[in-house]
């Protein structure tokens, strides 16, 4: 198992690589989550505000 | 009648109320193909290869991310300008919201290839970086990438914003036929290339599936996050309309 990560002297490559695509390929839908939740609460936010208007 | 329901379809879906919920469902199967087909091209990679690793250093394993991830970038620039290109010729908006869902995706699988490149580089040249043609040509597709992102957020006015960036896109489009062939050169001493000359002929047959398989997660975790971000850009554009305002997630 050891000599699995160990790659043959060139685990600390290999396995680095592999965490960049990792790590990049799950902050971007994270960012898109994070972005998808700020604007659905910009929208119900302005649309409650009206809803206060035109009931006035 | 076959050719008129297609052009019906065709352009139902082009309107952003109703490609929404259809993104929508499409989502979740893109992420589980994505998750699927790229942890067998991992492990068809990394556990089917091992009668070959005697005569292979092992850092070719990064091949699996290296290659998908700059194949992608080349073809999302083609797929952002086929969509920019659709949008000025038919005027869609839903076209320019693509091309630029589109671009940011392409973005992070130029970076990808970038620093998956250099720590492959330095373990087989000896260096983090060269300026090797296809080092070069492709750090200019990154700035091509993020010079369209720049003038896209640039410009207020959207109309105006996604004309400007997809003349842009159009114009940078020169840069992936000259990354293709920066290493197509017979002779390595006349032109200082230090990527090989890429056959996928003479790639092994083991490495080459976990190659391609991944390759095919990698189009697939594309198209996901590229609907998604479709799917933020369209909120974004037509908050004020009234089919937002009844979307069920608006009114939760």
């Amino acid at each position: 198992m050891s000599e699995f990560f160990h790659m043959g002297g060139f685990g600390a490559y290999i396995w680095s690589a592999m965490a960049t695509a990792l790590f990049l390929m799950l902050l971007e839908p994270m960012m898109l989550v994070i972005k998808r939740r700020s604007v659905l609460a910009d929208i119900k936010r302005i649309k409650r505000l009206e809803e206060r208007k035109s009931r006035r | 009648m076959y050719p008129l329901n297609m052009k019906i379809n065709w352009f139902k879906y082009s309107a952003p109320m109703n490609f929404y919920p259809l993104a929508g469902k499409l989502i979740p199967i893109f992420w589980l193909l994505a998750i699927a087909l790229i942890g067998l091209g991992l492990y068809w990679g990394f556990f089917k290869t091992a009668d070959i690793l005697n005569d292979q250093k092992q850092y070719y394993r990064i091949i699996y991310v290296h290659v998908a991830s700059a194949w992608m970038a080349m073809w999302l620039y083609a797929v952002m300008v086929a969509w920019a290109m659709i949008g000025l010729i038919f005027n869609t908006r839903l076209s320019f919201m693509m091309a630029s869902a589109t671009a940011v995706t392409g973005t992070v699988m130029t970076v990808i290839a970038l620093v998956t490149g250099a720590i492959w580089g330095k373990t087989s040249w000896g260096t983090w970086w060269d300026w090797d043609p296809k080092l070069t040509t492709f750090l200019i597709l990154l700035f091509i990438y993020i010079g369209y992102i720049a003038l896209q957020s640039a410009i207020d006015d959207t109309r105006r914003s996604d004309k400007a960036s997809a003349l842009l896109a159009l114009v940078g489009l020169a840069i992936v036929p000259v990354i293709y062939y920066a290493v197509n050169c017979p002779d390595p001493n006349e032109c200082a290339s230090l990527h090989q000359e890429s056959s996928l002929k003479r790639v092994e047959s083991n490495i080459l599936i976990g190659m391609l398989v991944t390759t095919l997660g990698f189009w697939m975790y594309s198209f996901a996050t590229i609907l998604m971000r479709a799917r933020n850009i369209i909120l974004e554009r037509e908050r004020n309309t009234s089919w937002v305002s009844k979307l069920e997630e608006v009114n939760r």
